[in-house]
C-alpha cells in the first residue's frame, strides 16, 4: 500500500514544479511554449489520480474504507503546552479517501482540458508565461487542499488558490477594473477566511486540541451535547460562504470576470469555488450533529440559488450569466449539503448528492465557460448579447458544444445535470419528511429549488437564444481580429465594460453591429474546439454512466472517510417519478418560455421590461448589493482613513513642532553671537554679576 | 589701616577695569584695562596677606606679575599680528565669527570731532632695513 | 509686596553708599569718549566729589597713625581718578600713561601693607616693562590720522551699570565679611567697665538700658559670627540670663560680663591685621624656595614658552633683508 501512497505526492507535485519552471524560464526560454509543463503536470496528475482510483478499488484498510496517506513533514510542533492549554502540532501530510478522489478527477480532467484550450485562447498574450505558471499554482493549491488531512494545511491552501485567484483575475492588471475586481475577490473571501480560522482554532480548542480530521470529529462525536458545536459550524461554514460566493459574500465572482475566460472557467466554475462545498462535506461528521447549522446552510444555499437566478434574467453580458449561473448552482450544492437532518442515511444520501452535482457542474460550466470564450475570442473580445446574434451559424462547433452545456445546466433528461439535480432535490423532499423541527421550512426551500431551476433554465436559453440564433450579426471588432491572438488591443475588453453604465439599452436599441461577409467563418481551432468537445461529451454522458446507471459516483463516496460515522445499509435509491416529472417539467417550460420570447416575439420583452421597470431595474443592477456594500462598509471605512489622514498630519505637525521648537529657539538666540568678543564679555559680566548676586543675597541662609 | 578699605579700592579698580574692557575698541587699551583687573586682585591679596600674616599671599601676587607679564608678551605679539591683518586696532573689525545670518555691525555716521593728529609718533622701521640716509652715503 | 516689606527693604538698604556710587556711575558714563561733545570739566568735577562722598562714607575711625591714613586716602583717591581718566582718554598713549599713574598708586599701597619688594617689582615689571612694551606696540601699529574706533565706546551703559552693580555686591559682601570693629570696641569697654562696678546696681547703672545692652551684642554676635566666635552667642545668653531677673545676682552677674568681655576682645584683637615679618625679601624667598618650589619652576617655564610664543608669533622670516 505504500507505493501508491508515494504517488499521492506527485499529484500536487507535478503542478507545482511545472509552476516553478514555468516561472523561472518562461519568459526568457520557453515563450510561446510556456504551456507545455503546465500541460504535462495537469495530464500527468490526471493519470496519477485515475490509477489512484485503480489502486483504491483494489485495497482497503483496517476500518473497511480505503484510504492512503502519507506524511511528509512536521510542519511546526509547540513543545510547551501550558500557555496554550493543550498540544499544537501540525504535520503536513496528504491523505486521500474516495472522496478527495472524486474531487481530485473533476479538478484535474476538466483542468486538463482548460489548460490545452487556454493555449490556443492566450496565444501571443504579453504575459503567457505568467499566466500558465499562476495556473500551475492554482492546479497545486487546489489539489492540496483537497488532499490535506488536517484543518490547518487545507487552510494554508485555501489562502494559496485565494492567491492564484487574484493573480489571474487580475492578470490584465493595468486595468483599472481587472485591478479592482481581483482586490476585491480577496478581500471578500478573505472576510469568510476569518470565520474559517476562527473555526478552526474554537475546534482546536475545544474538541481535542488537534488540527486532524479524524481526531476532531471523533471527539466531536463523543461530545455530541456541546455548546461550541454550532459555533464551530456556522464559522467554518462563513469560510464557504466567502470561498463559494454565496449570499451575502456573492459580490466578487461576477466581477471577478475581468480575467480572462479560461480563468473564469477553471477556477469560478469548476474548482475554487467548489472548495466551500468540499469542505462542508468533508465535515459531515460534524454538522449531522448539529441540525441547525444544516438549516442554515440551506437556507442560505437557497436565498442565494434564487437571488442569482433573479439577477442573471436580465444581465446582457455573457459571462455575467454564466457567473451569475454558478452562483445559483452552488447554491444549490449548499442546499443539498443542508439537507442532511440528524439521519445519517439521509445524510449520506444528500452530500453525496451535493458532491454530484458539483461533479457534473464542473464539466458544464466549464464548457459553458470555454464556449463563451470561443464566442468572445471569435467577436474581438466582445461578450456583450446585443451587439452579436445568430453565431450558430458561423460557429457551428462552439453552438453545437454551448447546446450540450445549456441542456445540462437546464437539467433536462437525460443530461448530466438534470441527475444530479434531481438528486438534490430528493433530498430536500426527504429532508422535509423526516426533520424533526424544520420540516415547513425544507419545503418551503423545496419550492424555491424548483422554481430556480426553471428560472436557470429561462435564462440559460434567452442567454443561449439571444447569442446563437436570430439575424447573424458580428461586432465590428471582429472582422478586425480574424481571431488570430490579442497581440493588437487586449487592453479594452470594451464589453465587459459596459455593463457598469447606467443606461440601459432597450432591446430595440443596439449599437453598432454589421452582417458578417458570406462564407467567412469565425470558428476557433482546434487546439480550442477540441476540449469543447470532450467537456460537451462529459456534460451529456457523466450522469448516465457514473451515476443513473451504475451508481458507482455514489458508491465511491459512501465509502468516503467523510461519513465513517454512519455504517451501512445504505439507503435505496428509488427512481422517484413525480421529481423527475416536476424538474423536467420546470425545465421544459423555462425553455419553451425562453424561446417564445426571444425566437418567436421579441417586442415581449422589451414590452415586460418597460411596464415592470421596478423589478427589471433591480434585476439589472443586482438587487443593488454593490451599492449597499459600498455605502455600509465602503464609505465608513474611506472618511476613517480620511480621519486618519487627519489625524497623521495632527501628529505629524506636533513632531515638526517639536522639532521645530529647538530651531526656533536656536533662531531666537543666535543674534547674540554677533562676533564682537566685547558683547559675548558684556553678557558673560551681566550674568556673572547676577550669579553672585544670587549667592551672596539668598545663598547664606 | 584696616583690610576692609584695601579691599575696597581693590573692588574698586577691578570694576573700572572691567568697564574698560567692555567698553573700549582699541585692542591695546582693552588689555591694558585687563591688566588694571589684575592689579585689583593684585592688591587683594596683599591686604590679605596683611590681614592673616602669611606671606604666601604676596608670593601669589609675584605669580600674579609672572603670569601678566608672559600675557602681555603673547597678547601685545598678536595684537601686532591683527594690526597686520587688517591695518586697525579696532577690535570691532574682527567679527567673522558671528552666526550665520546674523549682519556685521558697522558704525552709523556720526560727526567726528577732531582728525587731526596733533602730534605725530615716531615710526619704527622694521630690522634689518638699511634707513635712507645711510644708504646714500654709502656710495 | 506689602507696606510694611517694602519700607523695611527701604530701611535696609544702603542709601548712603548707593547714591555717591550711582553718581560716580552717571559722571562715569557722561565722561566715556563719544564722538559728541563731552562736558569733561562738570563730568570729572560730579565724579571727583563722588568718589569723596563715597570714601567719606565708608570711613571708619582708624587706631592707625594720621600720615598712614593720609597716604592711603591720597594713594587709593588717585589710583581710582587715574583709572577713571585712563577709560576715558580719547587718545591711546594718553590712556597708557596715566595707567602708569596709577600702577604707581598701587605701588604705594603696597608699600602701606608692608610689601616693599612687591612693590618695586611691580613698578620695575609693570611701569617699567610692560607699559613701554604697551608704548611701542602703540607706535608700531599706529594708524594714518585719528582712528574713529577711539572716539566710540561699545555699550557703555550696560557695561557701566554692570559693573557697577558688581562694585556695589562686592562692597557689600566686604562689609559683612569686614565688620567694622569700632561698635564692638565701645561695646566691649562698656562692659568691663560695668563688670569693674562694686554692686549690682552700679553695674545695671553703667550698662544703661537692659534691653537695648542685649540687643546690641545680639546684634554683634550676628556680624563677628564669622570670626572665631565661638561661644560668644552662648555667652551672650548666659548675660541675658542673668540680667533679665529684677535683682540679679552680683557675682554670677560679674563673671559672666567678664567671659562676654573676654571674648568680644578676643574677637576685636582677631580682626586686626596682623604684623608681617619685618625682612620681607627674606621671607618671601623662603616661601618661593620652600613651599612654592613647583610654582616658580613652572612660572620661569611658563615665561620661556611666552617668550619663544611671542617671537615665533611676529617673527618676520622672508621679509628680512640682510644688507
Amino acid at each position: 500500500m505504500s507505493d501508491p501512497s508515494y504517488l499521492l505526492v506527485l499529484i500536487p507535485l507535478l503542478p507545482l514544479v511545472s509552476a516553478v519552471l514555468t516561472g523561472l524560464f518562461g519568459p526568457r526560454f520557453l515563450r510561446g511554449l510556456s504551456h507545455l509543463p503546465t500541460w504535462a503536470a495537469a495530464i500527468g496528475s490526471c493519470l496519477i489520480t485515475v490509477l489512484l482510483l485503480n489502486g483504491l478499488l483494489l485495497t482497503n484498510d483496517p476500518s473497511g474504507r480505503p484510504i492512503f496517506g502519507v506524511d511528509i513533514f512536521t510542519w511546526f510542533r509547540v513543545l510547551s503546552r501550558s500557555p496554550l492549554g493543550g498540544p499544537f502540532n501540525v504535520s503536513f501530510s496528504f491523505e486521500a479517501d474516495t472522496l478527495s478522489l472524486a474531487m481530485l478527477l473533476a479538478i484535474t480532467f476538466v483542468g486538463s482540458w482548460i489548460a490545452i484550450y487556454t493555449a490556443g485562447y492566450m496565444r501571443g498574450e504579453p504575459g503567457y508565461p505568467r499566466y500558465f505558471a499562476v495556473m500551475s499554482l492554482f492546479l497545486f493549491s487546489m489539489t492540496g487542499l483537497v488532499l490535506a488531512n488536517n484543518f490547518l494545511v487545507l487552510y494554508a491552501f485555501w489562502e494559496g488558490v485565494g492567491l492564484c485567484s487574484y493573480l489571474l483575475v487580475g492578470f490584465w492588471f493595468h486595468k483599472p477594473a481587472a485591478a479592482a475586481a481581483a482586490r476585491k475577490a480577496f478581500l471578500v473571501t478573505r472576510l469568510g477566511d476569518a470565520g474559517l480560522i476562527l473555526g478552526i482554532m474554537l475546534l482546536w480548542a475545544k474538541f481535542g486540541h488537534s488540527f486532524d480530521f479524524q481526531s476532531v470529529f471523533t471527539v466531536a462525536r463523543q461530545e455530541p451535547s456541546s455548546p461550541y458545536l454550532l459555533p464551530a459550524c456556522l464559522l467554518l461554514f462563513c469560510g464557504a460562504i466567502g470561498k463559494s460566493a454565496q449570499f451575502p459574500l456573492h459580490v466578487w465572482l461576477p466581477d471577478a470576470m475581468e480575467g480572462p475566460t479560461p480563468a473564469s472557467a477553471l477556477i469560478h466554475a469548476a474548482t475554487m469555488v467548489t472548495a466551500g462545498v468540499y469542505l462542508l462535506a468533508r465535515c459531515t461528521p460534524l454538522f449531522v450533529l448539529v441540525p441547525e447549522a444544516q438549516l442554515v446552510v440551506a437556507v442560505i444555499g437557497g436565498l442565494t440559488a434564487l437571488l442569482a437566478a433573479l439577477i442573471a434574467l436580465t444581465q446582457t453580458d455573457l459571462k455575467r450569466v454564466l457567473a451569475y449561473s454558478t452562483v445559483s448552482q452552488l447554491g444549490f450544492m449548499f442546499l443539498g449539503l443542508g439537507a442532511g437532518l440528524r439521519h445519517e442515511a439521509i445524510a449520506v444520501f444528500a452530500v453525496s448528492a451535493a458532491i454530484f452535482h458539483l461533479f457534473t457542474h464542473a464539466f458544464f460550466k466549464a464548457l459553458l465557460f470555454l464556449g463563451a470564450g470561443s464566442v468572445m475570442h471569435a467577436m474581438g473580445h466582445i461578450i456583450d448579447m446585443r451587439r452579436f446574434s445568430g453565431l450558430r451559424r458561423v460557429m457551428p462547433i462552439t453552438h453545437f458544444s454551448f447546446a450540450c452545456g445549456a441542456l445540462a445546466l437546464a437539467g433536462l433528461i437525460p443530461f448530466s445535470g438534470f441527475w444530479s439535480k434531481d438528486q438534490i432535490l430528493e433530498a430536500l423532499e426527504l429532508a422535509t419528511q423526516h426533520s424533526e423541527s424544520y420540516g415547513p421550512i425544507y419545503h418551503g426551500l423545496f419550492a424555491v429549488a424548483v422554481f430556480t431551476a426553471g428560472l436557470t433554465a429561462f435564462y440559460t436559453f434567452r442567454a443561449y437564444f439571444k447569442t446563437f440564433w436570430g439575424e447573424t450579426r458580428v461586432p465590428e471588432e471582429a472582422l478586425l481580429h480574424h481571431g488570430n491572438g490579442h497581440s493588437d488591443g487586449h487592453d479594452d475588453d470594451s464589453g465587459h465594460g459596459h455593463h457598469h453604465a447606467d443606461l440601459h439599452f432597450t432591446h430595440d436599441q443596439a449599437p453598432v453591429s454589421i452582417v458578417p461577409p458570406e462564407g467567412r467563418s469565425f470558428e476557433s481551432p482546434p487546439v480550442m474546439t477540441i476540449p469543447l468537445i470532450i467537456l460537451a461529451g462529459g456534460s451529456v454522458l457523466v450522469g448516465l454512466v457514473l451515476e443513473a446507471t451504475t451508481h458507482w459516483f455514489s458508491g465511491l463516496l459512501a465509502v468516503s472517510m467523510a461519513f465513517q460515522t454512519i455504517q451501512p445499509p445504505y439507503p435505496e435509491h428509488h427512481l422517484n417519478w413525480v421529481l423527475i416529472g416536476l424538474s423536467t417539467a420546470s425545465a421544459l417550460f423555462g425553455i419553451g418560455v425562453a424561446a417564445y420570447l426571444y425566437l418567436v416575439r421579441p417586442d415581449i420583452p422589451v414590452k415586460l421590461a418597460t411596464n415592470l421597470r421596478w423589478a427589471y431595474d433591480l434585476s439589472y443592477h443586482r438587487f443593488r448589493f454593490d451599492e449597499l456594500y459600498t455605502a455600509l462598509v465602503v464609505r465608513p471605512l474611506e472618511g476613517l482613513a480620511v480621519l486618519s489622514r487627519f489625524f497623521d498630519s495632527v501628529i505629524d505637525g506636533i513632531v515638526n513642532l517639536i522639532g521645530w521648537t529647538p530651531r526656533a529657539f536656536g533662531v531666537l538666540l543666535r543674534p547674540i553671537q554677533n562676533g564682537l568678543v566685547q558683547y559675548y564679555g558684556l553678557f558673560m559680566m551681566v550674568f556673572l554679576t547676577a550669579l553672585i548676586a544670587v549667592v551672596v543675597l539668598w545663598g547664606r541662609q | 589701616m584696616n583690610t576692609a578699605s584695601f579691599l575696597i579700592v581693590g573692588a574698586a579698580l577691578f570694576s573700572l577695569g572691567a568697564i574698560g574692557f567692555l567698553v573700549r575698541r582699541n585692542l591695546i587699551l582693552m588689555f591694558l584695562s585687563a591688566e588694571l583687573m589684575l592689579q585689583g586682585v593684585a592688591l587683594n591679596f596683599v591686604a590679605f596677606s596683611r590681614q592673616h600674616g602669611d606671606l604666601s599671599g604676596q608670593v601669589f601676587v609675584l605669580f600674579i606679575i609672572a603670569v601678566a607679564a608672559a600675557e602681555a608678551a603673547l597678547a601685545l605679539a598678536m595684537i601686532l599680528m591683527l594690526y597686520r591683518r587688517r591695518g586697525t586696532l579696532d577690535v570691532s573689525v574682527w567679527q567673522d565669527l558671528r552666526e550665520p545670518g546674523v549682519e556685521m555691525i558697522v558704525d552709523l555716521d556720526e560727526p567726528k570731532l577732531d582728525t587731526t593728529p596733533d602730534v605725530d609718533l615716531p615710526r619704527l622701521p622694521p630690522a634689518g632695513v638699511v634707513p635712507a640716509h645711510r644708504e646714500a652715503s654709502r656710495v | 509686596m506689602s507696606f510694611t516689606a517694602v519700607a523695611l527693604a527701604y530701611e535696609a538698604f544702603p542709601w548712603r553708599v548707593a547714591i555717591p556710587l550711582g553718581v560716580a556711575a552717571c559722571s562715569l558714563y557722561v565722561l566715556l569718549p563719544k564722538p559728541r561733545h563731552r562736558p569733561v570739566f562738570l563730568g570729572s568735577l560730579t565724579g571727583i566729589l563722588s568718589v569723596i562722598a563715597i570714601g567719606v562714607v565708608l570711613h571708619r575711625q582708624e587706631s592707625a597713625p594720621w600720615p598712614e591714613q593720609l597716604l592711603f586716602y591720597i594713594f587709593s583717591g588717585l589710583a581710582i581718578v587715574g583709572a577713571a581718566v585712563m577709560l576715558t582718554q580719547r587718545k591711546p598713549a594718553r590712556a597708557a600713561i596715566s595707567f602708569a599713574l596709577v600702577i604707581s598708586n598701587v605701588c604705594g599701597l603696597f608699600l602701606l601693607l608692608g610689601a616693599p619688594f612687591l612693590m618695586a617689582a611691580t613698578l620695575i615689571v609693570y611701569a617699567g616693562a610692560i607699559i613701554v612694551t604697551f608704548l611701542f606696540v602703540l607706535m608700531l601699529a599706529q594708524q594714518q590720522g585719528f582712528s574713529d574706533a577711539d572716539d566710540r565706546t561699545r555699550e557703555p551703559f550696560l557695561a557701566t551699570v554692570a559693573s557697577f552693580f558688581l562694585f556695589g555686591l562686592l562692597l557689600w559682601v566686604i562689609e559683612r565679611s569686614y565688620p567694622n570693629a569700632n561698635s564692638l570696641h565701645e561695646l566691649v569697654q562698656l562692659t568691663e567697665e560695668a563688670s569693674a562696678q562694686p554692686d549690682v546696681d552700679a553695674m545695671l547703672r553703667t550698662l544703661g538700658n537692659r534691653q537695648m545692652f542685649l540687643s546690641r551684642w545680639q546684634t554683634e554676635a550676628q556680624r563677628w559670627r564669622d570670626w572665631d566666635s565661638t561661644g560668644l552667642e552662648s555667652a551672650v545668653i548666659n548675660v541675658e540670663e542673668e540680667i533679665t531677673p529684677q535683682q540679679p545676682d552680683a557675682a554670677l552677674l560679674r563673671t559672666r560680663l567678664r567671659e562676654l568681655a573676654e571674648i568680644g576682645q578676643r574677637i576685636e584683637a582677631s580682626s586686626r591685621p596682623k604684623n608681617l615679618p619685618a625682612a620681607n625679601v627674606a621671607g618671601i624667598g623662603t616661601l618661593l624656595y620652600s613651599r612654592y618650589l613647583l610654582g616658580v619652576e613652572i612660572g620661569g617655564t611658563l615665561l620661556l614658552v611666552a617668550t619663544v610664543g611671542a617671537i615665533a608669533i611676529t617673527g618676520q622670516g622672508p621679509r628680512r633683508r640682510i644688507g
